[in-house]
């Protein structure tokens, strides 16, 4: 295999602490291609503890007489540490931890070899294709087609395949809009909100440049969202920059719609922290929270200094403006920032589950996952290589799914009825967006994907959530549909700390997972004595 | 009758109690601060506020128990100027302030004012306090559910090293004790009465709650009178040891001053202090730093002023930090985890006091206690712990809050007995599934705290209340409370005996109680009735209903198969498998 030339010790006597409650593991550790193993004595337990080596986010490591000590934090904010016998062994395995761990390639990595029983290659994948949208589309209205203009990812290289676009705007017309927008992304729709016939739109900016270049079937294509709206329809162009940082985005080719070019349309510039400074905030917030040292008394004031909160109250914010503008004023709404695959995306997601029933459920929320996140081109690969523990330079990382899975989160507990699926399942989609042993969350756009064959070559994660074993942790027990808009309380003092995320290895005693787990019970006895009934009349 | 609102007789849909009486009404302009001013017509009974609007497009209601009013101010006069400039400024004691505008002709706010400050202060006019007005019956009698001899019973008392004495049965030893307290086996009430002359205001230290299995005990009392010159009194010290040796495996006994050790130093000054280690040689002090009441009552006004009108937004963490109102709360409640803690790994008794015993002391043993005796986790046990520890035992519930009495900056004031219900509330969501009452049970003790209209909150100690015959001439807030069960139950309890619960007290585990300081603010997302605990009375109701049907159709079953076969299975037995089953 080859990995085996940075295994550089294979085996160690070692002894695990996880933190918390965990009793402690003594026993033999083994490092593979892909997965750090434990394997305790006999007398202890017999489970094989298992480390995929893709979630250590770093490696620390100790030595002190002839022994040694390697802390490993993990990206889904866990923090281990191994006991090992020997110094060298101790070096030897850490040095392997950390390459193993920071492998780039793609195809080499493990959910290329992961074959679970129980699932076929290439089920899930089919469940949420572009083309099923469409046709939910299409049930609403006409004004709409699939276009398959980006068919070979020459437009558009991150973008999927198939698009949904005005019907009467042609591909040729799209191909030109797709050069007069960065990385090709013209506008496509991203929801139709049925109950006022307006649109969701995304896009990336426009190429406008020093000069205030135009496109005229770009102007055309959003005339052509108006004329497919209500009658008299307006337009609100949401760009998440600054509008200095917008402005200044010409002078590097970029820039915003000009007004006088999109009559309809006008631009709201509502600004949400991207990049770097979200990842440290991240960093500061994962660090603040496994501080165990610092004076709590100043606990408050450390956890706004992180400003993580304020994030998550800009990003619901803006997303109740999108939605407003379509639900209360009838507007169409276009969202772009600079590229188009971050904020955009969180604040067309989060616009959805406010608005749309549909996407609170079960199914509907993956597919939302699927389509406005993974399909629509978030590069994973790249803001998802590191968590919050890394040591080396924050270069493309950033939290935006995190902060769109809290976001979600903070409407799970306003609207503890109106969402299908629990905090096991955010918690479930955060860890494998860092690291899995699925395909869902590999590289960084379709096209990618595709050239890496990952549909045929790896596991769905979504059929791995879907099967009957694991509902219990991913749903909501409580659930009923509520057909209305929730609209969340963005008041500082009705945002928490996500307390399942960020102190889920050291919370209180009890949580909610007990009420759920006693819900559930109550829910499976229901079911439980309603099955028993027929029995019950048959033996008479 | 019992319904909560009364009847509604009074001018088309005022609702009035068994009782209360109309005093006057009037137009007025209400000015919300969330909604701006909205015209309204204003009832003054002697028991409440009333406000309905008259504007058609605002369904507004307030309905607010003059009890609750703290301080009446008229803004404006005659010759003000501007729109809304001239009427009256009601601050509450529940973290709002009401604002009525009036017009300024004819001196018109002269007669709400003056009904106002009549009956939200009554005992300035010589007038009695609602509570005593109150006609209100109930089907369930709320004083009943205390009873001192039965909840030492409960707790296996008396036994061989604790005895019940009537010492203080015409409250001859302690004023602001009960009548019957607990104490060593050992100890005659002679012992009793010399201790009593080094202790503050008499407070001897006395049992609050026992464990079961270890025998280790919770005691309370107040300060020594040590004072400057360092004074002992040989009859406390050997108190205090038998105290101690009621547990013989025990070498020391815990003392857990409240106070900072500052503070204790500084009581000397006016004749307290606190047990020195040379006095006391088996016992061990340590002070739980929490501050006294006048600190706490600054932090409350903080808080206040960081949540209404206007809710802080910019810097809202930093600034609820500032108030340090959580902080307080973190203190209190790692104060009573180490109290249980002490107790329920059987490693000592403890002897809990702060100055005076009645405050800072009242939330350490009752929260220790809560923590320890799944018992008080119930609505009844709840209501006996209340009973116990804050008003039998002396919480001056008349000063600390200041029913009918317009002294509105009165030091004596202070939210000890609110933070304690804030604490309770942080356990509360740590552990969901261990209180028997829900949120809105904590609400509704807090709202009658001050509404005057029962008499369970009033006067500062049992032999006031004996002297008033509170038990005879008021309604008991035990009485709503219990009559209405369902309302207050928590859906997810599950009963566990023997449970000991440690919340964490750490400043990233507490919060603040936004649904209730900050549940007059609409904009704020507050969700009443809880729609978790909604949904999930729902399930349970379904699931009996199936229970049901399983039983009859089992029950059918059973009677065809006793009429077909010669040894029948017995129904019952079946129905006590069922049981088990759920």
């Amino acid at each position: 295999m080859e990995f085996s030339e940075l295994i550089y010790t294979g085996r160690a006597q070692a002894e695990l602490l996880r933190g918390g409650e965990a009793p402690r593991l003594r026993g033999t550790l083994c490092v593979t291609g892909h997965h750090l193993l434990l394997s305790p004595e006999p007398q202890s337990t017999p489970d094989l503890w298992l480390l995929l080596l893709r979630s250590v986010d770093s490696v620390e490591k100790r030595v002190a007489g002839d022994s040694g000590t390697i802390t490993l934090r993990c990206k889904d904010l866990r923090v281990l540490q191994l006991d090992i016998e020997g110094v060298e062994t101790t070096l030897d395995i850490a040095r392997s931890i950390e390459a193993l761990s920071s492998l780039e390639s793609v195809i080499t990595s493990f959910p290329f070899f992961y074959r679970p029983k129980g699932l076929r290659l290439g089920d899930a994948w089919h469940f949420h294709p572009p083309e099923r949208y469409y046709k939910r589309v299409a049930r609403e209205t006409t004004a709409w087609r699939l276009s398959e203009v980006n068919q070979d990812f020459s437009l558009c290289p991150s973008y999927p395949r198939a698009v949904i676009v005005p019907r009467t705007v042609d591909d040729d017309a799209l191909a030109r809009c797709a050069r007069f927008r960065q990385g090709g992304r013209f506008p496509v729709l991203s929801y139709h909100h049925a109950p006022t016939g307006t649109v969701l739109l995304r896009s990336s900016q426009p190429l406008a440049g020093p000069q205030k270049k135009r496109c005229a079937e770009d102007e055309e294509l959003l005339a052509a969202v108006l004329a497919c709206g209500p009658p008299g329809a307006r337009g609100f162009i949401v760009d998440t920059r600054s509008a200095q940082a917008a402005k200044q985005a010409r002078l590097t080719g970029g820039g915003t719609e000009a007004k006088a070019a999109y009559p309809g349309w006008r631009r709201l510039h509502r600004p949400l922290e991207r990049g770097r400074p979200l990842q440290e905030s991240f960093m500061r917030l994962v660090k603040a929270c496994g501080d165990t040292e610092q004076s709590m008394d100043l606990w408050l004031s450390r956890l706004e200094s992180c400003h993580w909160l304020a994030h998550v109250k800009e990003a619901l914010t803006t997303a109740c403006l999108a939605a407003q503008g379509m639900e209360r004023e009838g507007a169409c709404i276009l969202v772009h920032g600079t590229e188009g695959t971050d904020n955009t995306l969180l604040v067309t997601s989060l616009a959805q589950l406010i608005l749309d029933p549909l996407s609170r459920t079960m199914t509907g929320f993956q597919e939302l996952v699927e389509r406005e996140w993974i399909q629509a081109g978030h590069p994973f690969q790249l803001r998802c290589a590191h968590s919050a523990f890394s040591h080396t330079r924050p270069k493309h990382e950033a939290p935006t799914f995190l902060l769109f899975l809290d976001c979600v989160w903070q409407l799970s507990r306003q609207f503890p009825l109106s969402l299908e699926f629990g905090e096991g399942l955010l918690l479930t989609l955060f860890e494998h967006a860092y690291a899995s042993s699925f395909g869902t969350f590999l590289c960084n756009s379709e096209k990618e994907r595709c050239l890496c064959e990952v549909r045929t070559r790896t596991h769905s994660l979504w059929s791995a959530l879907n099967q009957a074993k694991e509902q219990r942790k991913l749903r909501n027990p409580l659930y009923v549909l509520n057909p209305l808009t929730i609209w969340p309380s963005v008041e500082p003092q009705s945002l928490r700390l996500w307390q399942g995320m960020f102190l889920r290895w050291s919370r209180p005693p009890e949580s909610s997972e007990v009420v759920w787990e006693k819900v559930w019970q109550i829910v499976a006895e229901g079911e439980k004595t309603e099955g028993a009934q027929p029995t019950a009349s048959a033996s008479a | 009758m019992s319904r909560e609102g009364g009847n509604q007789d009074l001018s088309e849909t005022v609702p009035r109690l068994p009782g209360e009486m109309l005093i006057t009404d009037k137009e007025v302009i209400y000015i919300c601060p969330f909604n701006g001013p909205i015209k309204g017509r204003v009832y003054i009974t002697n028991y409440r506020l009333y406000l309905r609007s008259l504007e058609t497009d605002s369904a507004l209601i307030l309905d607010v128990p003059l009890g609750v009013i703290s301080r009446i101010e008229k803004m404006g006069g005659a010759s003000s100027r501007g729109e809304n400039a001239y009427g009256l400024d009601i601050t509450c004691k529940d973290l709002r302030n009401l604002r009525f505008a009036l017009k300024q002709e004819g001196h018109s706010r002269r007669d709400m004012f003056e009904s106002l400050m009549k009956y939200a202060f009554p005992l300035a006019h010589s007038l009695p306090l609602f509570a005593f007005l109150n006609e209100e019956k109930f089907n369930v009698d709320g004083w009943a559910v205390y009873n001192p001899v039965e909840e030492y019973r409960r707790q296996g008392l008396p036994n061989h090293h604790w005895r019940i004495t009537f010492i203080n049965k015409c409250y001859e030893l302690c004023d602001t004790y009960p009548a019957l307290l607990v104490v060593p086996y050992r100890t005659s009430d002679d012992d009793l009465r010399r201790v009593a002359t080094f202790r503050s205001r008499n407070r001897i230290p006395v049992l609050s709650w026992i464990h079961p299995e270890n025998k280790t005990v919770i005691v309370r009392c107040s300060q020594p009178l040590v004072g400057m010159s360092g004074k002992r009194n040989k009859d406390d010290e050997k108190y205090l040891d038998a105290i101690r040796e009621t547990n013989r495996q025990i070498s020391k006994l815990t003392i857990y001053d409240a106070r900072p050790s500052v503070n204790a130093v500084a009581n000397k000054a006016t004749g307290g202090g606190y047990e020195s280690d040379d006095a006391y040689h088996n016992a061990e002090l340590s002070f739980l730093d929490i501050h006294n009441i006048h600190v706490m009552r600054e932090s409350l006004k903080k808080v206040k002023d960081i949540v209404y009108p206007n809710v802080e937004e910019s810097h809202w963490l930093s600034s609820l930090e500032s108030t340090h109102w959580l902080e307080h709360i973190k203190l209190v409640l790692t104060g009573a985890i180490q109290v249980a803690d002490k107790v329920s790994s059987g490693k000592s008794s403890v002897l809990v006091h702060c100055s005076d015993g009645w405050d800072r002391t009242s939330q350490l043993t009752s929260l220790a206690m809560l923590m320890l005796d799944s018992f008080y986790r119930t609505i009844e046990g709840f209501e006996i712990l209340v009973q116990k520890e804050w008003i039998s035992f002396g919480h001056k519930f008349a000063s600390r809050i200041g029913h009918g009495d317009k002294n509105h900056a009165d030091a004596d004031r202070s939210p000890i007995f609110l933070q304690f219900i804030d604490c309770v509330w942080q356990m509360l969501k740590q552990f969901p599934t261990a209180f028997e009452f829900n949120e809105r049970f904590l609400v509704t003790i807090l709202d009658h705290l001050y509404s005057c209209r029962f008499g369970t909150f009033l006067f500062n100690c049992e032999s006031a209340r004996e002297r008033q015959k509170v038990m005879e001439r008021t309604v008991s807030l035990w009485s709503l409370t219990n009559s209405n069960k369902e309302k207050f139950k928590n859906p997810f309890y599950t009963k566990e005996i023997n449970r000991v619960l440690y919340p964490v007290a750490s400043m990233r585990h507490l919060e603040l109680w936004v649904n209730y300081y900050i549940r007059w603010n609409p904009r704020i997302k507050q969700q009443q009735p809880n729609p978790v605990e909604q949904r999930y009375m729902e399930l349970l109701a379904l699931r009996d209903d199936y229970i049901k049907r399983l039983e009859d159709l089992q029950l059918a079953n059973s009677a065809k198969l006793s009429a077909a076969s010669s040894s029948p299975p017995n129904s019952s037995q079946m129905m006590s498998h069922l049981q088990t089953q759920f």
